[in-house]
């Protein structure tokens, strides 16, 4: 009987969400987590039944989970998978609900075998053990929205738990960090890491402000034999002897490096291959680099793993570009200090002249917290006053943001606050002449705000689509 | 010329939520005006002498960041934090910082942790987190044209409570502040101000940072006449839209 009860649930909410999100996107709406939310209302153990029916591969981390995701996908479709996925970064139980139940005809069956699921960590503790995933990939650890998760350490622990929940899974993990790399120490999971080589990137180890300087069992402070970026790197513990682990996957080599790609070469277990990502920054290697663990599990062949890899472009607000009035405006979503620095290091190698526009929000999506605007290096905005003329500040907290840009050293006639999204955009124009580029670097609901905006005035695609 | 030496007590293990931009702040506000700012920046390992130090500024941690420096704190550089304290010079605890100097900190287990012990408060952990904007009055800071307001951002998990001979520093407004109980926010002894106000406190309560800088300066300079004015439209936009945000 009890079985029947749940048989009846899950229908009706299939077909409540379905009619949702159709009804949702005639509407002109993206739809993407509110029927899911319901649907988990109706039948709360939706996942646990619906994991045996797909196969699931679950992405989750602070960074890079958009981009690696969209990579996957990729290298999916060069193996002629099929797959759902929640492309649009709905990624709580309820946007995973969504994607999955869209998945299913009317009468559960599923109309294709595989999800691929970008899942926020604190989602992942609990929806990971339900859904049984084949593959997860995590892609690192940085401070991010403290406020929503209590402490860096608290969410580690979350995707911890979700991993002890799930036995079976395969793990896909970054070497270089140190707190990513120590969930695949003593479980019996299957573990593939993948990283950068010893020295392919040498930087100076930064001291101060790195997330994570001292080992996660014994708190020695780690040495480091070469570092990437923010804590990541060839970390050893000196009392413990926990250290980067070796990488299956590996960035042997950075062949060429700027402000828009990157050469690599990277070695698999199966052999070398040299990839022209397009794709700028560090961090984009790093997410390609777990995207070719997927293709060798998929046992694509290095042609096809190269092929991928080079014909991957920006995903949703990553980076994407679009023509305003014949200014090349440039949309980069930032959302915590490792990824906004990574971002401005990036705009330094730019060459052209530009305007720049700070949205920043403190909706929950972004963390009601703004505190880590001041964990972000502004303060290299000064290596390119020259190529900068104005910096606008706009969102609910634009004038938190001027304040930040005063102190990093801007002076105050360059700071222009608008907070009106279209107004913004008209400004950057008209302030703006044909060469200079517009970078508009928005946080996440912002980030939704300006694509409308823009969507309007400019042949911007639905994200959903 | 006048010149201030800063100390920022563990800087790679106390540097929650953007701690860092006190120390901008007040370095920023002293440079324009001249005064010349010395940052040292003191961890495990490094010797503390307080009478090097002008204005003395501890953050936040995650607990296991602060499990990481609890021997190092209680026996190289405890007995300087109370000297540093008890003769007046300028201190600024913030969050984990200022559980830090109280006496002791009680889990949820029961267990007591002993602090450094410098000021009579305590903390219990609390059930939940508090966590939100907090605007507070303090009384030091109203003028004629300042309604004393503060405002920033509370995150803790600890309740703290004050002893005798610490005043709060504040009336909260809105928030939680030092327990969610009693309506009291941070606290005051001599020249040490404590607060779960974090990260971008000082640059968005620029009378707050200049109120330290004043009395650093009124302790190594007894001639000392007063502040210069600076340009705070910027950060006055930032501080009036949130206390408008938040109280109305
Ligand atoms: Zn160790």
């Amino acid at each position: 009987m009890k079985k029947f009860f749940i048989k009846l649930r899950i229908c009706v909410s299939i077909i409540v969400t379905k009619f949702m999100v159709y009804l949702l996107r005639l509407m002109g709406r993206g739809g993407t987590s509110l029927p899911g939310k319901i649907a988990l209302k109706i039948c709360p153990e939706l996942f646990t039944v619906l994991s045996d029916r797909f196969r699931i591969i679950m992405i989750t981390g602070t960074n890079g989970k958009t981009t690696t995701s969209r990579i996957v996908a990729g290298m999916l479709d060069k193996a002629g998978i099929k797959y759902v996925s929640n492309k649009s970064g709905a990624n709580l139980s309820s946007g995973i609900a969504t994607t999955i139940v869209s998945a299913l005809s009317l009468f559960g069956k599923p109309l294709v075998r595989t999800a691929l699921l970008e899942t926020d960590e604190a989602a992942f503790r609990t929806v990971a053990p339900m859904l049984k995933p084949e593959l997860v990939i995590v892609t690192n650890f940085f401070r991010d929205q403290l406020d929503r998760y209590g402490e860096l350490y608290t969410t580690l622990n979350n995707v911890r738990e979700g991993i002890n929940g799930s036995p079976d899974t395969k793990l896909i993990l970054n070497a270089d960090d140190s707190l990513c790399a120590s969930l695949g120490i003593g479980v019996p999971n299957q573990v593939i890491y993948f990283g950068l080589g010893d020295n392919v990137y040498p930087e100076e180890f930064i001291k101060a402000n790195t997330d994570a300087a001292f080992c996660i069992n014994c708190k020695s402070r780690y040495n480091y034999l070469s570092s990437s970026f923010g804590h990541l790197g060839h970390f050893q513990c000196p009392s413990c002897g926990y250290e980067r682990p070796e990488a299956q996957i590996e960035c042997t080599q950075i062949l060429e490096y700027d402000n828009i790609s990157s050469t690599i070469e990277i070695k698999t277990p199966s052999g070398k291959i040299t990839v022209k990502l397009a794709l700028p920054g560090l961090y984009n290697i790093y997410n390609a680099l777990a995207g070719a663990v997927i293709g060798h599990v998929l046992e694509l062949d290095e042609n096809d793993l190269a092929h991928v890899l080079e014909g991957f472009e920006c995903g949703f607000g990553r980076m994407e570009s679009l023509d305003a009035e014949g200014r090349n405006l440039r949309l980069i979503l930032v959302k915590n200090p490792t990824g906004f620095n990574q971002v401005l290091r990036y705009l330094l190698t730019q060459n052209d002249d530009c305007l720049m526009a700070f949205i920043i929000n403190d909706k929950l999506a972004d963390g009601t917290d703004i505190s880590w605007l001041w964990d972000v290096d502004f303060e290299i905005l000064s290596f390119m006053m020259n190529k900068v003329r104005k910096f606008f500040v706009s969102g609910i907290r634009a004038e938190d943001m001027a304040v930040r840009l005063k102190y990093a050293g801007i002076p105050t006639d360059r700071i222009f606050i608008e907070h009106d999204g279209e107004k913004l955009i008209n400004k950057m124009i008209e302030s703006s002449n044909e060469k200079e580029a517009l970078y508009v670097l928005p946080t996440y609901t912002a980030m939704l705000d300006i694509r409308e905006t823009l969507k309007e005035r400019f042949n911007l695609r639905e994200f959903w689509e | 010329m006048y010149e201030l030496n800063i100390c920022h007590l563990y800087p790679d293990l106390l540097n929650l939520y953007g701690d860092r931009g006190n120390i901008i702040s007040i370095t920023k506000r002293c440079q324009w005006r001249d005064i010349e700012v010395n940052l040292t920046s003191i961890s495990i390992g490094d010797t503390f002498r307080y009478e090097d130090h002008d204005i003395i500024f501890m953050g936040g941690g995650q607990d296991y960041e602060q499990a990481i420096l609890q021997d190092d704190l209680m026996n190289d550089k405890r007995q300087g934090i109370i000297e540093a304290i008890e003769s007046g010079k300028v201190f600024l605890a913030i969050c984990g910082g200022y559980q830090l100097l109280g006496k002791y900190y009680r889990t949820n287990t029961g267990k007591e942790i002993e602090c450094i012990g410098a000021l009579n408060l305590w903390t219990h952990a609390g059930e939940t987190r508090l966590i939100g904007n907090l605007v507070f009055q303090t009384d030091f800071l109203k003028t004629q044209n300042h309604n004393g307001y503060i405002v920033g951002f509370e995150n803790h998990a600890g309740k703290t409570y004050l002893g005798e001979g610490v005043k709060p520093l504040g009336r909260v407004i809105r928030g939680f502040g030092n327990n969610g109980e009693d309506g009291f926010e941070g606290a005051v002894y001599k020249n040490t101000f404590c607060t779960y106000s974090h990260g971008s406190l000082l640059p968005k309560n620029p009378t707050f940072a200049d109120h330290l800088i004043m009395l650093a300066l009124l302790n190594k300079y007894p001639d000392f006449q007063g502040l210069a004015p600076l340009d705070d439209e910027l950060e006055n936009l930032a501080r009036n839209s949130l206390i408008k945000r938040f109280t109305e």
